[in-house]
């Protein structure tokens, strides 16, 4: 009975266990799955991300250093009014204080190469006065009567931006000035625009002929080359009809190409007012590297956080396995205990503490069986033992005296017998069995027992009727030898009436 | 033995020769102040638009000798012939030297004017203006030899510092103190003529047109190119004419030169202003007379490029500028001509063809405008 109980739980824990790890394993599968998906969604849709962002980002890229340029040149006509300003409120009497003051301006109003204009076209400068009517083409007019934006590239000197402004009014030295302008490196612009980010320039600057500005590589298009020449060897013609087009028309464009199986894009939009093409190049693989390296160290980053999700689980369900383990065991412990406490229950005499008719029974089996097996054939002896006058003290005495009459006769066998087992088989009766141990002292014992019986019929304390077999060939079984004891002890019971105990009447 | 010296002489020979040419070669390329040069690019047939090719005509990379200014500040005052963009060009040189100069903490200013028109009184008149003001150096491109030399020679009497820049230098006599510039202007023109001779096999009608009557520089190509013609006698001066440096003026002189003579084969021009002019007009009629001529109008060069002009004589403006400033200060702090500089600094002139005239144009202008 107790066995198929734990049968039953052990089969419960791993049908637990079992499920706990289909489960933990579909979970992983789970995860597993839809980390491959998403990673595989990721790149997907980075690619497409790509395409949409080159567009936005070079457009963007182009139009606010467009601006720049245009603060620039907005920043240094407003600081030219202000040099005007600053040159007619000034006491200036001679050439030498006139490039005092031009030296100044240029310092405090950080106009780089600023120079002012006669009338007769002489120029006159911190350092220098000239003759410059051949030198700058806003002076081919007699009169400036507006701002003037024009790039000049004039003998090997780097490429400039000038700007001119009227100079209505303006009297220095008793001479009338026309026109004041400043120069700007174009290299300069372009340091100004540096994409840092990148470590290096992927734009340029180009005329709307398509000359360049800057003499620098952008892409496929080498160093100084006519981006509208160049750009035939790799654009369909479609597309460099474009280009050659919004250049003269001075229209922002994106042109998409692929070289040598690279996706490439240009963009371009017109610097406002100065008849210049701002482009920005990138080869699509850079804003991929850009953005997959993020897309990479976000799958890695997923793909570790799975791995240790996944660990976690792993480890969650050893651990709750483990601990199901523990619990399942300490149950089947109780259960084991619970059976002991049953059995030890059910062979015991709640009375006396000894064992009981059910436990006789079983004890009975198990030597029975070895007798049978030729195991025991000496050496076993079975006592009888009655309780003489148990039903007169609890008539007289109560039931309570009964039993502490019985527990005294259980003390005074269970004390004689003490290498015996020993059995309350009834409600007076008890059986000792003597297998090889107590079996040599047993006639020793019998008469130190019979002797306290016997003095205590007269102190009128408890008298126990023994009778005692031993085993014989012929015994198949115990219960030969307790008949025979059985007899013994009613022989035995009489003489103890003669002697004056009391008897069951 | 003998056979082994023998074999060490002749290699140390051929390695004193291999030598020889390479310092030979050299000294041409650096512009030495030694003898006058005229670098062709080119040979006639020969074929390169590398922009490389002719990076040696105009030296941009420049940087100040070792000699230490005695002074914190100098001021000049230079006027030269007329208001040109081939001295626009010196001009840029002049800045790039006094640009270094103030980086050495010395500063340098200067005036630096000429006329509209060239004229050697207007130059005498900027000259005494010159003499009021307090300029360490006066320096002078020669509007006319004869009339400006005296001048000079006065005011080198008068304990002013005169040097001579640019295109034309002083009478050989005239006491001033050194030239900066080109010092082969005869040979410029005799090399142009020399090409055109080639280039109609020796024989034909040609014209001259030559800049300011007695501009040195000028004059003294059209004798180049006279002597040059005079040596072949299948050749013929059919006209010579001054343009007094206008374009304009050359136009004019070339449709009226192609109009007495139709089948002129031939026009050499002495200046700037002339094969532009030339070139113009020679367009316009459509006829295929052969231009040879000076220095690098961005115009010029376009008609180089095209085919039109034949050849032209660039000469290095910007060295001129860059030494002009250079012996100035030398001239300034009281040395003489000597191992500091030379009493004529030459600056070299290179004759481009056809084929290299992308690239002069991309190294001089760009192809910005």
């Amino acid at each position: 009975m107790t066995d198929g109980k734990n049968n039953k739980s052990s089969n419960a824990n791993k049908k637990f266990v079992r499920i706990v790890i289909i489960g933990s394993f579909l979970v992983m599968l789970v995860l597993g799955i839809s980390t491959f998906w998403a990673s595989r969604k990721t790149v997907t849709m980075t690619d497409e991300a790509v395409s949409a962002v080159s567009s936005f980002y070079l457009e963007a890229m182009a139009d606010q250093r467009a601006q720049t340029i245009s603060n620039l040149i907005d920043y240094n006509f407003e600081h030219m009014e202000k040099a005007l300003y600053v040159l007619e409120s000034g006491d200036i009497r001679t050439q030498e204080d006139l490039r005092k003051q031009l030296g100044d301006i240029k310092t405090i109003l950080s106009l780089k190469r600023f120079a002012l204009v006669d009338e007769d076209n002489i120029v006159y400068t911190q350092y220098t006065t000239y003759s410059g009517g051949s030198r700058y083409e806003f002076l081919s007019t007699d009169k400036l009567d507006k701002r003037v934006i024009y790039t000049t590239n004039q003998y090997g000197s780097s490429k400039q931006l000038c700007l001119a402004i009227p100079t209505d009014g303006l009297t220095v030295m008793n001479k009338k000035f026309k026109a004041c302008f400043v120069l700007i490196d174009i290299e300069e612009i372009a340091d100004l625009l540096a994409f840092e980010e990148y470590g290096g320039a992927y734009f340029s600057l180009y005329v709307q002929n398509g000359a360049n500005l800057l003499n620098n590589e952008l892409g496929m298009i080498n160093e100084g080359e006519n981006i509208l020449e160049a750009s035939k060897k790799f654009l369909s013609q479609k597309s460099w009809e474009q280009i050659c087009n919004d250049f003269s028309e001075g229209k922002k464009g994106t042109l998409r190409f692929t070289t040598d199986e690279i996706k490439e894009e240009l963009c371009y939009v017109p610097v406002h007012d100065t008849g210049w093409m701002l482009v920005v190049f990138i080869r699509e693989s850079v804003i991929n590297e850009q953005i997959q390296g993020i897309s990479e160290i976000n799958s890695r980053t997923s793909k570790l956080l799975i791995g240790v999700t996944l660990l976690s689980v792993i480890l969650f369900a050893i651990v709750l396995i483990h601990y199901l383990h523990k619990i399942s065991k300490g149950e089947i412990e109780a259960e084991r205990e619970n059976s002991r406490t049953f059995m030890s229950m059910a062979n015991t005499d709640s009375l006396t503490g000894i064992r009981n008719k059910h436990a006789y029974s079983e004890y009975e089996g198990r030597i029975n069986q070895q007798i049978q097996n030729g195991e025991i054939k000496e050496k076993l002896a079975v006592l009888v033992c009655d309780i003489n006058g148990l039903k007169h003290v609890n008539d007289t005495k109560g039931h309570a005296a009964g039993d502490q009459l019985i527990k005294d006769a259980c003390s005074l066998i269970c004390k004689h017998f003490k290498h015996g087992a020993v059995f309350r088989v009834g409600g007076d009766e008890f059986t000792v069995v003597l297998n090889e141990n107590g079996f040599e002292s047993l006639n020793e014992t019998l008469d130190g027992i019979n002797k306290v019986i016997e003095e205590n019929i007269k102190e009128d304390k408890v008298v126990v009727a023994i009778g005692y077999s031993t085993i014989t060939e012929d015994d198949k079984e115990v219960h030969d030898i307790f008949e025979r004891a059985d007899r013994m002890m009613y022989e035995r019971k009489k003489q103890l009436v003669e002697m004056g105990s009391k008897s069951r009447d | 033995m003998v056979k082994y010296i023998k074999r060490i002489s002749r290699t140390a020979v051929l390695l004193t020769m291999v030598s020889v040419l390479l310092a030979y070669s050299m000294g041409c390329r650096t512009g030495s102040n030694q003898a006058p040069e005229v670098i062709s690019v080119h040979d006639n047939n020969d074929v390169n638009n590398d922009v490389n090719s002719v990076e040696g005509a105009v030296d941009f990379e420049h940087e100040l000798d070792s000699y230490v200014p005695k002074k914190d500040n100098y001021n000049f005052y230079f006027t030269y012939k007329i208001v040109h963009p081939w001295w626009d060009a010196v001009a840029l040189g002049m800045e790039e030297a006094q640009r270094q100069y103030l980086e050495q903490g010395v500063t340098v200013t200067y005036e630096y004017m000429a006329p509209d028109m060239a004229s050697a009184e207007d130059q005498i008149k900027r000259l005494n203006q010159a003499k009021k003001g307090e300029y360490d150096v006066i320096g002078v491109d020669v509007a006319d030899e004869a009339v400006i030399s005296p001048v000079l020679d006065e005011m080198i009497e008068d304990d002013y510092k005169i040097m001579t820049f640019s295109s034309s230098d002083a009478s050989e006599d005239c006491k001033r103190i050194a030239y900066v510039g080109n010092t082969h202007n005869y040979k410029d023109g005799a090399d142009l003529t020399e090409a055109l001779c080639k280039k109609l096999d020796y024989k034909g009608r040609v014209a001259i047109l030559v800049g300011s009557e007695g501009a040195p520089c000028h004059e003294d190509r059209a004798k180049g190119a006279q002597d040059t013609i005079a040596k072949y006698s299948d050749m013929e001066i059919v006209a010579i004419e001054y343009d007094n440096d206008s374009i304009e003026n050359a136009y004019n002189l070339t449709l009226d030169i192609i109009a007495e003579y139709p089948d002129l084969d031939g026009i050499i021009c002495c200046n700037m202003s002339n094969p532009v002019g030339a070139a113009r007009a020679i367009t316009e009629k459509g006829a295929d007379t052969v231009i040879v001529g000076m220095d690098h109008d961005k115009e010029a060069l376009g008609y180089l490029k095209d085919g039109v002009i034949y050849c032209l004589g660039v000469q290095d403006c910007y060295s001129i500028g860059f030494d002009t400033i250079q012996v100035a200060v030398k001239i300034a702090d009281g040395n003489l001509p000597g191992e500091l500089y030379p009493e004529k600094t030459n600056e070299i002139t290179t004759i481009i063809y056809q084929e290299d005239a992308a690239g002069m144009l991309q190294l001089l202008y760009g192809d910005v405008l």
